[in-house]
């Protein structure tokens, strides 16, 4: 049966084969299990264990849409809310399409922004999700607004399922805790496969294989896999979760109680800046070797890397092992040293030390791209696929909505946590740990220290940079005219590089395109904490208030309850007979209050200005004001000379003059 | 009436009587400053706009040596505040200065920054308090009693049962456009911006500071907004009229337009400003988790927006609601506090005012709202949100 629907099925065309050396032939999907389902009405196939955009990228859709007129990728950090078709009216069905598993037979639509309609949308190329992009909010997640449903309670609650979040969860289980491990993805173990091994440390799959068994067998340990937490405060986490056990993938949000919390959600590959960094084609290495060893994805035959970061040569050596033709590394950094770089030499790899992307456009329709060197006139690169490194930025989000404080390393030129919080700990390279042992031990000695107990030092050696030149400065091309934009990330909120503002000239038959941000502060979304580290790079925020901003401009989910009702039940009015404080001394010390009773019967405005006659209307020369207007008719605040019974006085109000007479209030 | 005692007075009442010498750094009792040779007639701190136009405009209008300490943030930060032309004031002297020196200082910000550093636009104040309706009344008759058109606002625009104002062409200056263009404008007022190690300042308003390898003093030390109070004010001449509030800002993502681009809510001290790509930005008093709630509140379940941005940061009130100026203590630093909105708008008016160059009615204003004017017989109280948010 299973053959038969295989015979069936179109050509996945990004998928390495099953063969593929080095893992790259997917170990979370089974290839004698196919399934096939509609996305947007177009037929996606793919194996079981995919994700719905895993599948995606296998079948060749490899954009999301157009954002400034210019084609943005679809990646595993930016990619739309999904939901199926009968249910699309109603977001709390939304299903977040990297967490959804590929389901025979199911009917998925693209939710949030508009799309192509009518011929455009018949003309569209088969790689495109054709979502337009350029609302202030392309990409919303209706999840995040949803309250949640009362979840379990353990006393440690361990997010991430990395080797440092299964090492905080096995000692919290030691401990004699009852633990509750997250894990946003449908496999624990993280992503410490591409980092490789140093000296001493076993194969990385070897750690995460081992620590995710032990945690599996640990009766203490709750696991909660497609569960991502997008919220946490003390005591408290608020996460999506997608159940798919019925066949049909649901979404839920929950609101988790722990004694605890450990963070370990690792770290963010940072973006280098030039335009066109987001085109569909352009990957960061993570990304790149999490689809091809999770998901057997790989796009295209040949491949360039732009990097400051040695893991792009190993992760070139990975994909020259499965077949891909890595025609150049391009490494910002002058002079590099790397066991990595090493061994890429033998692989005939060429390097071009000092070299960065100007700027990277499509060179044509079919996805390959054509990449432009900063400062050399050779003719550009042609390639299938652009690998890109900008650095490692420790995943701070959470730490960041919970309260947590952080500033920014002048070194290691990215932003690190600063300080503790009580219930709440960091663990792994989300605390800055560079090494798997520094992640592994840290991971243990979180639990040490939301416990108080005695902690012990973090082993996380460092190679001297004689022999491994750490991360550099992220790449950062000079701003191009009419360039594709240059965004500060590969998330969801597509800021792009603020550049300032120019004249322009405007003509009524020309529609201008849609400009980016002149200030990083006028962005409507939140900031990611990699788009303030480039902003610092970009000297758009001062080093000193890094921190500061990244916390300000979190995307934090307020766990309070519903909004209460309207106070205005509580109300009680105005007495009669009240002099606001506004009025204190205004009109003397000896102000009387007094009955104003106008010539035609009417209602008198609070604040109308009172006159001595009709030819005075400075403010400055009013001799009162009408206080309130009650049943038993209006009340009014004047001088004392004008206190005296049937005192004639004009009223202004709304431009109008209303002649009236003073009275004496009655007792 | 004598507000100052003469002997306390200082550069900006620097009236016949002192002969212009509290300006040059001598009074009648010998030199008042403890350093040498100050070089600065002010050192302004701050970051607000009020605090860049005043620098420059002592600078540049005044002919005032002035060093500044405090940078522009607005490019990268939360807003905490507005410029408005218009205010929720209720008292006639008040808007009567703010008219007269908005128009003045409106130039001044387009010669600076040119025209699109200010705007025109079309604030909504609102109320459902029965206080704050009433008030809101008050405001509206003295704003048209001042040539500002103000209109009652449909209650089906507003929702609920609120009552509301709409205030026409009033002016606003855009912060992030400003900004970048003061930075020019000061250093060619040759405004010094030091960045200082520590800063001291004395009991009689001078004040020293260390700035990488140089000492630099000025005469008067003039703390132009709530941070720059707060962070540099000696403890010993806390002015008892002020209050620390702790205040919200929170950005939203976009979501559908606002009954105006500008709002702000009487009862709770709030401001909502809509940005150009639809997110809201909300600031004003309380803490954040009641501040949060407060706002999906005001905007309504039907909205689904999430939070782009949030912080808690401290804010000064005066407990009668009227801004305070003048020397804190009677002789220490200057402070220009609780201005709300439209502190940069009568900015000119108090760099004549520091300069000993106000007019009679400047000085007159000024002197009525002096932050030691507690247990004085003149009131300039303005309607404020329930002290009870406020803590000491």
């Amino acid at each position: 049966m299973a053959s038969e629907k295989s015979d069936r099925m179109k050509p996945q065309i990004n998928r390495l084969p099953e063969t593929a050396p080095k893992g790259f032939g997917g170990t979370a999907i089974d290839r004698s299990r196919p399934v096939r389902f509609r996305l947007d009405g177009r037929l996606v196939t793919g194996f079981e264990g995919d994700t719905v955009l895993s599948a995606a990228l296998a079948s060749g859709i490899d954009t999301l849409g157009s954002h400034l007129n210019s084609p943005v990728g679809l990646t595993s950090r930016a990619y739309p809310a999904i939901c199926h078709a009968s249910l699309r009216h109603d977001p709390q069905f939304a299903l977040p399409m990297a967490r959804t598993p590929a389901q025979d037979g199911a009917d998925f639509v693209c939710l949030g922004a508009e799309r192509s309609r009518g011929i455009a949308r018949l003309f569209q190329a088969g790689r495109t999700l054709g979502l337009k992009l350029d609302a202030a909010q392309p990409m919303p997640y209706p999840w995040r607004a949803t309250p949640g449903l009362a979840g379990s309670s353990s006393e440690l609650l361990v997010i991430g399922g990395g080797v440092a979040g299964l090492s905080a969860a096995l000692a919290g289980a030691r401990a004699g805790l009852t633990v509750t491990l997250i894990e946003a993805r449908a496999f624990l173990g993280g992503n410490s496969g591409l980092f490789g091994t140093q000296e001493g440390e076993d194969a990385p799959e070897e750690s995460m294989t081992r620590l995710a068994a032990e945690v599996e067998a640990a009766d203490a340990i709750t696991i909660l896999k497609s569960t991502e937490v997008f919220s946490v405060g003390p005591g408290m986490v608020r996460a999506h979760q997608i159940d798919a056990s019925s066949g049909n993938s649901r979404g839920h949000v929950i609101d988790m109680a722990a004694s605890h919390i450990v963070i370990a959600t690792g770290s963010l590959e940072r973006l280098p800046l030039f335009p066109g960094n987001r085109l569909p084609g352009v990957i960061g290495t993570l990304d790149a070797y999490e689809l091809a060893t999770r998901y057997g994805v790989w796009p295209g035959q040949h491949a360039v890397a732009a990097t400051s970061s040695n893991f792009a040569y190993r992760l070139a050596m990975l994909a020259s092992d499965a077949g891909v033709r890595v025609d150049r590394i391009l490494d910002s950094r002058s002079e590099t040293a790397s066991r990595f770089i090493a061994f890429s030499r033998a692989y005939g790899i060429v390097q071009s030390p000092g070299t960065t992307v100007a700027a990277a456009v499509v060179a044509r329709a079919g996805g390959t791209l054509s990449v432009h060197l900063e400062g050399r006139s050779e003719m550009p690169l042609v390639t299938d696929r652009l690998l890109v490194s900008g650095g490692w930025q420790p995943d701070l989000t959470l730490w960041h909505i919970a309260g947590g404080t952080s500033a920014w390393h002048a070194e290691r030129r990215r932003i690190e946590a600063q300080g503790s919080l009580d219930s709440i700990a960091l663990a792994g390279s989300a605390a800055g740990y560079l090494t798997r042992r520094g992640c592994i031990q840290s991971g243990a000695d979180a639990i040490d220290q939301l416990l108080g107990r005695q902690r012990r030092p973090v082993d996380d050696p460092s190679v001297d940079r004689l022999h491994e030149t750490p991360d550099g400065p992220l790449a950062i091309a000079p701003l191009a005219g009419e360039a594709a934009p240059a965004y500060l990330d590969a998330g969801t909120s597509l800021i792009q590089r603020p550049s300032p503002t120019r004249k322009r000239v405007s003509l009524a038959f020309w529609r201008s395109p849609p400009r980016g941000l002149p200030l990083l502060s006028e962005a409507p979304q939140p900031l990611a904490v990699n788009e303030v580290a480039a902003g610092v790079d970009l000297s758009l925020v001062p080093a000193e208030a890094a921190g500061t901003v990244a916390q300000e401009r979190v995307a934090s989910v307020p766990l309070a309850a519903a909004p209460s009702e309207s106070r205005s039940e509580a109300w009680e009015p105005v007495p009669l007979d009240e002099v606001p404080p506004y009025l204190a001394g205004r009109y003397g010390d000896d102000a009387k209050i007094v009955r104003i009773v106008p010539d035609e019967p009417r209602v008198l405005e609070a604040g109308a200005l009172i006159y001595p006659d009709s030819d005075t209307k400075h403010p400055i020369h009013a001799i009162g004001v009408i206080l309130r207007y009650a049943t038993s008719g209006t009340v009014g605040l004047v001088v004392a000379q004008a206190g005296a019974s049937r005192y004639p006085v004009t009223v202004r109000e709304r431009g109008q003059i209303i002649r009236a007479q003073i009275e004496a209030l009655d007792p | 009436m004598v507000l100052y005692k003469p002997n306390a007075a200082k550069n900006h009442q620097n009236s016949a009587e002192n002969q212009g010498r509290i300006a040059t750094g001598a009074c009648g009792r010998g030199p008042i400053c403890r350093m040498s040779d100050p070089l600065f007639d002010f050192a302004v701190f701050g970051s607000t706009p009020t605090a860049q136009l005043l620098a420059g405009l002592l600078a540049g209008e005044h002919a005032k040596k002035v060093l500044l300490v405090g940078h522009s943030r607005a490019g990268y930060r939360l807003p905490r505040g507005i410029d408005l032309s218009v205010a929720p004031i209720t008292r006639p002297r008040s808007w009567s200065i703010l008219t007269q020196t908005a128009p003045e200082a409106a130039r001044f910000v387009s010669r600076i920054a040119g025209r699109s550093a200010v705007s025109r636009t079309d604030p909504v104040f609102f109320a459902q308090e029965p206080h704050a309706t009433e008030a809101l009344s008050h405001i509206r008759h003295m704003a048209n009693g001042f040539g500002i058109a103000a209109e009652p606002v449909s209650q089906s625009v507003l929702g609920g049962n609120r009552s509301g104002i709409i205030l026409r062409d009033a002016l606003k200056l855009n912060r992030p456009q400003l900004e970048t263009e003061l930075e020019r404008w000061l250093a060619s007022r040759s405004v010094l911006r030091p960045t200082p190690s520590s800063v001291t300042i004395g009991n009689d308003g001078g004040v020293e500071l260390e700035s990488q390898d140089a000492l630099l003093g000025a005469r008067q030390a003039v703390l132009a907004d709530d941070e720059a109070i707060m962070r540099w004010l000696p403890l010993r001449q806390w002015p008892t009229l002020l209050r620390r509030v702790p205040s919200t800002s929170i950005l939203t993502t976009p979501t559908r337009p606002l009954a105006a681009s500008i709002m702000h809510e009487l009862d709770s001290g709030l401001f909502l400003t809509q940005q150009i790509e639809g997110g809201i930005a909300a600031y004003g008093p309380g803490e954040q988790a009641d501040f949060s709630e407060h706002l999906r509140a005001l905007l309504g379940q039907d909205r689904r927006v999430e939070q782009a941005g949030q912080t808690s940061f401290a804010a000064l009130a005066t407990k009668d609601g009227a801004p305070a100026f003048g020397r804190a203590a009677g002789l220490g630093a200057d402070v220009v506090a609780a201005t709300g909105s439209y502190g940069a708008f009568i900015v000119p008016a108090l760099a004549r005012w520091l300069a000993g160059e106000a007019s009679s009615e400047e000085a007159h204003w000024f002197d009525l709202h002096l932050v030691n004017r507690e247990g004085q017989s003149k009131r300039v109280d303005e309607f404020s949100w329930p002290a009870k948010s406020l803590t000491a």
